[in-house]
């Protein structure tokens, strides 16, 4: 059996070009695209790596939505053709290859590290800093984010709005804000509580529904909303 | 060249540009539902601030127009407002109604949603996410919310539909 797949290629201008790919069992989107990369045309430009779901390379729009082609069956799609493409809401370097540079910067921007006011006993600490598993529970699934684009991609406000952090970075925020460890609450709503922050998402949900991972952003985004509307943590 | 010497960063290689700007923000193909219901509180929203405008527009004419602060003799603002009435005799105008009728709807009762949703009403609580992975936000009593907005939305469209045509 063999499938179609339909590739956007970025040069001369873009354009998609297809691709016959004979189907295995178990075959990935990424697996599809490495062959017609080894066989077929050796100029495809994508990004993956450890082809296991956890470096986040490989998000690209498959049949239209964003997903990671290494954690993509072809079986699950239902369909014998696939139209892969860059992610929305990034720069194109080439074909499937996106800048990533504006994401990382919100991302950097939110302070996505513990802040403590007892710097001497962070750097060289003395005992341990017990948590309740409750306590644990409150951040702990948007710690597991790999920072692989789906959901800033897939984020409607994102792409009407280029100063808006995004579900990644204001998830990341609520996941330290929500820290029974972090002292760093007000310097992060200093940088999301702008014009341009948090007050921007509309709860479409999409951010929560593309996620490999299982991360719930718009849950995490609409709990700093509560915050920075009641203080409630 | 020195290695003190300062580095100019390498001109860019390609052009930075994002992929259908348009698309990506309003047209909710193959999302879920709270995308759709995020697309349609923008096109309601901004179709009643339209209305509101127009509206503003329309009482105003009572009043004497554009000289609306200065308030005009009875005959002038009977006149006034007899032919802003007979402008607005129109079928295409009574549609305009009616789709007010639902945009208004739906507007009103899933920015309800949207704000009860903001103080974290309705969107459960965080928890280990277990495959197959469910989003807590993305639950069935929102997209209850969102039906039901819709019904009472096309609801409000039938009653202004048998109130003007009817």
């Amino acid at each position: 059996m063999e499938i179609s797949l339909s590739v956007s290629r970025s040069t001369p201008k873009r354009h998609f070009e297809e691709f016959t790919i004979p189907l295995q069992k178990g075959m990935t989107v990424l697996d599809a695209l490495i062959y017609a990369k080894e066989n077929l045309d050796h100029s495809i430009a994508m990004r993956y790596s450890c082809r296991m779901a956890v470096c986040g390379s490989c998000g690209m729009k498959v049949n239209g939505r964003p997903m990671l082609a290494c954690y993509t069956q072809i079986s699950e799609l239902k369909s014998n053709r696939i139209k892969v493409e860059p992610l929305d809401n990034c720069a194109i370097i080439r074909d499937l290859v996106t800048d990533f540079a504006e994401f990382f910067s919100h991302h950097k921007s939110v302070h996505p590290y513990l802040i403590r006011n007892d710097v001497k006993e962070q750097d060289n600490p003395v005992k341990e800093f017990l948590q309740k598993p409750e306590e644990v529970e409150k951040y702990l699934q948007y710690s597991y984010c790999i920072k692989c684009g789906l959901c800033y991609s897939a984020c409607p406000t994102v792409a009407a709005d280029k100063e808006f952090p995004g579900p990644q970075a204001l998830a990341q925020a609520y996941r330290y804000i929500a820290d029974s460890r972090d002292e760093g609450i007000q310097k992060r709503i200093d940088v999301i509580d702008t014009a341009h922050g948090i007050a921007r998402c509309h709860f479409a949900g999409t951010c929560s529904s593309v996620c490999p991972k299982g991360i719930d952003p718009a849950q995490g985004i609409q709990l700093l909303r509560r915050y920075t509307l009641s203080l409630k943590r | 060249m020195s290695s003190s010497a300062k580095r100019t960063p390498p001109p860019p290689v390609y052009k930075a540009r994002r992929a259908s700007l348009l698309r990506s923000w309003l047209w909710p193909a193959r999302s879920n539902l709270g995308r759709w219901a995020y697309t349609m509180q923008r096109v309601s929203g901004v179709g009643v601030s339209l209305y509101f405008l127009a509206h503003i527009i329309e009482t105003g004419n009572v009043v004497g127009g554009l000289s609306m602060w200065s308030v005009p003799a009875y005959d002038i603002a009977k006149n006034n407002w007899n032919n802003t009435v007979d402008f607005l005799k129109n079928p295409l105008f009574d549609l305009g109604l009616v789709i007010i009728g639902f945009l208004l709807t739906f507007h009103t009762f899933n920015g309800l949603r949207l704000f009860f949703s903001e103080f974290g009403y309705g969107i459960g609580k965080p928890a280990r996410p277990d495959y197959p992975y469910k989003p807590k936000s993305q639950n069935t009593l929102q997209d209850l919310i969102i039906w039901l907005s819709a019904i009472l939305a096309a609801l409000a469209a039938v009653y202004a539909l048998n109130v003007l045509f009817g």
